[in-house]
């Protein structure tokens, strides 16, 4: 069978395996304004300058479903 | 009762390749997550996509000329059906494998949203570290991949999501009360697109669009998902009791990455599929449904009016409000969930009528949008430039390093509905109400005693006979905890069979 063991994100849960679902009320549940209204433009401009003008020509792929 | 899922469908690259061969690159990517050597265990028995929800079977599915011919090489390729699937079942009760040469996470089943989003994002991370492990292994970082639908050469790959409903709701009444809704909720959780294509007819460039797949469908309803692609897939598998439940498969949305726009887009479905099941359904008939859903993409003033069959006109927006106001009229007070899908719903309709602005972060093809214009303001270039469509695809990278929605959110510009908490947790349990922990359950706790999985059954390994865990009704919160607590503490799989035949007797 497969082996689950030794990768971090696949650890043994806690105590209970089986915790409470969270809700929308719950800590870290609803939505969360971001901290501005406007979204800086020079880091995300930096970022979006790296991206190879051919990219998308070169990216090929099979049809999914 | 609500229980929902998403399949994507992940694009898959090497940037150090001119030809990439996506079958061996996913099915590399799958046993990446792996530590042990792969092991068949997924069973096929519960999957029949020739079952049509219309009453009949078909003797086959359409796929393309291309399709066909990758089939024939694929047929020579020295690995076994099983070994090019690398079908994985994972401790948080999702299913990672090789799905048409595109690696798939498939999230548990979820009772809410909130479940919903955090498995969502779970598998983002896991395919992406599954990723970097290959990209260890290759020495550079040159496999990536996108969480998108399509590769802007005329092939797309979906993102569907998937609900439980009554088989006792006529599978004509779905159709009817979800068309029009279908056609036009791209206005709410489309993912946006820079170009026009066609399958097996290239890209145009130039053009903005609300939504990566209205380009690709076909026809109003197909049990096909390859070709002729429908707006509403008739597949019959439900995954649950046959005669009590249908698993409504949806092939039509777009792979989100705002999680705000995966809540809506699920949110909204689940409540039009109450408001079917109550009669309470806009009556809403639209003369060409596959051209509406085009029309309505290829225009983000949402100007641009459909034809009904009664001969009036109407927007997109306006078909979205009708089926909030019935939504409201008829559901409002059901929930905390309910209430906060309609009270979003309600925002997201206003602002796109005012200032859009307010849903960057928010609805992904706004915020793509915004991305491209500023980024077209800076450099001076139309859209005609090709740089665009690359920007597009970039902005669906789930390297959190290059992709550009995540670059928007790191900084935290884009609306988090989970906390790191909900997702680490997603990580490695399922939801705790649903059989998908269950399933997680038994894959930590008896892993050498699994014979079989899939979707509604365990079939576990051992003695004479073979011991089956069913779960096709098995849907009930209570009776699913009462369950995962026997299992959570009998020392064997038949121990607890034993006692859960026993309870279930009782019940």
């Amino acid at each position: 069978m497969m082996n689950y063991i030794s990768i971090p994100e696949r650890r043994e849960g806690p105590g209970n395996p089986m915790p409470k679902a969270p809700s929308p009320s719950d800590e870290g549940g609803g939505p969360k304004r971001p901290e501005t209204g406007s979204p800086d433009k020079d880091n995300l401009l930096k970022r979006m300058r790296k991206v190879d003008p051919k990219q998308a020509e070169r990216y090929r792929q099979r049809t999914g479903e | 009762m609500r229980l929902f899922g998403i399949e994507t469908e992940y694009g898959i690259t090497r940037e150090d390749q001119d030809l990439v061969d996506p079958v061996v690159e996913s099915m590399e990517l799958v046993r990446a997550h792996l530590t042990a050597s792969f092991e068949r265990c997924w069973d096929y028995g519960g999957e029949d996509p020739h079952e049509d929800a219309r009453g009949f079977r078909v003797s086959g599915l359409q796929q393309d000329k291309e399709e066909d011919e990758f089939a024939k090489v694929d047929a020579h390729r020295p690995f076994s059906f099983h070994e090019m699937k690398s079908d994985l079942v994972l401790p948080n009760g999702a299913r990672f494998y090789n799905d048409h040469t595109h690696p798939e996470y498939s999230t548990p089943e979820c009772r809410t949203l909130l479940a919903l989003l955090a498995h969502d994002r779970a598998g983002e991370r896991i395919v992406q570290r599954a990723a970097e492990r290959r990209n260890h292994a290759l020495g550079g970082s040159h496999l990536q991949l996108y969480k998108n639908n399509t590769d802007f050469h005329g092939h797309s790959y979906g993102c569907h999501d998937n609900y439980l409903v009554s088989r006792s709701i006529p599978f004509p009444s779905l159709t009817a009360g979800l068309l029009p809704f279908l056609v036009s909720r791209q206005v709410i959780a489309g993912a946006g697109k820079v170009g026009v294509e066609g399958q097996e007819s290239g890209f145009v460039p130039g053009q903005y669009q609300l939504s990566q797949r209205a380009d690709f469908m076909e026809t109003d309803l197909s049990v096909d998902t390859m070709h002729n692609r429908p707006i509403l897939n008739t597949r019959d598998e439900p995954h649950a009791v046959r005669e009590k439940y249908r698993r409504l498969h949806l092939i039509i949305g777009d792979a989100n990455m705002c999680e705000y726009s995966t809540a809506l887009k699920v949110g909204t479905t689940q409540l039009v599929l109450e408001l079917i099941a109550r009669s309470a359904a806009p009556v809403l008939e639209l003369e060409h449904p596959v051209t509406a859903g085009k029309q309505l993409s290829r225009d983000q003033s949402l100007k641009a009016t459909v034809r009904l069959k009664d001969g009036s006109t109407i927007t997109g927006l306006d078909i979205q409000e009708q089926y909030y106001l019935a939504a409201q009229k008829h559901l409002a007070g059901l929930d905390q969930e309910t209430d906060w899908i309609l009270q979003e719903w309600a925002i997201t309709l206003r602002l796109l009528t005012g200032d859009r602005r307010q849903l960057v972060g928010r609805i992904d093809w706004v915020t793509k949008l915004w991305l491209l214009e500023t980024f077209m303001q800076e450099e001076r270039i139309g859209w005609d430039d090709p740089w665009l469509a690359s920007l597009d695809l970039e902005y669906h990278n789930v390297n959190p390093d290059r992709g550009l929605f995540l670059g928007l959110e790191a900084e935290g510009k884009a609306w988090r509905m989970t906390s790191e908490q909900d997702v680490e947790s997603a990580l490695v349990v399922g939801p705790a109400d649903t059989r998908a922990g269950i399933r997680g359950l038994c894959i930590r706790r008896f892993p050498d005693q699994i014979k079989t999985m899939q979707w509604e059954r365990i079939q576990f390994s051992g003695g004479l006979l073979p011991r089956t865990l069913e779960m096709g009704d098995l849907f009930e919160p209570q009776a699913v905890q009462a369950c995962a607590q026997i299992f959570e503490s009998a020392a064997s799989p038949m121990d607890a069979l034993n006692t859960w035949n026993r309870e279930k007797e009782s019940r």
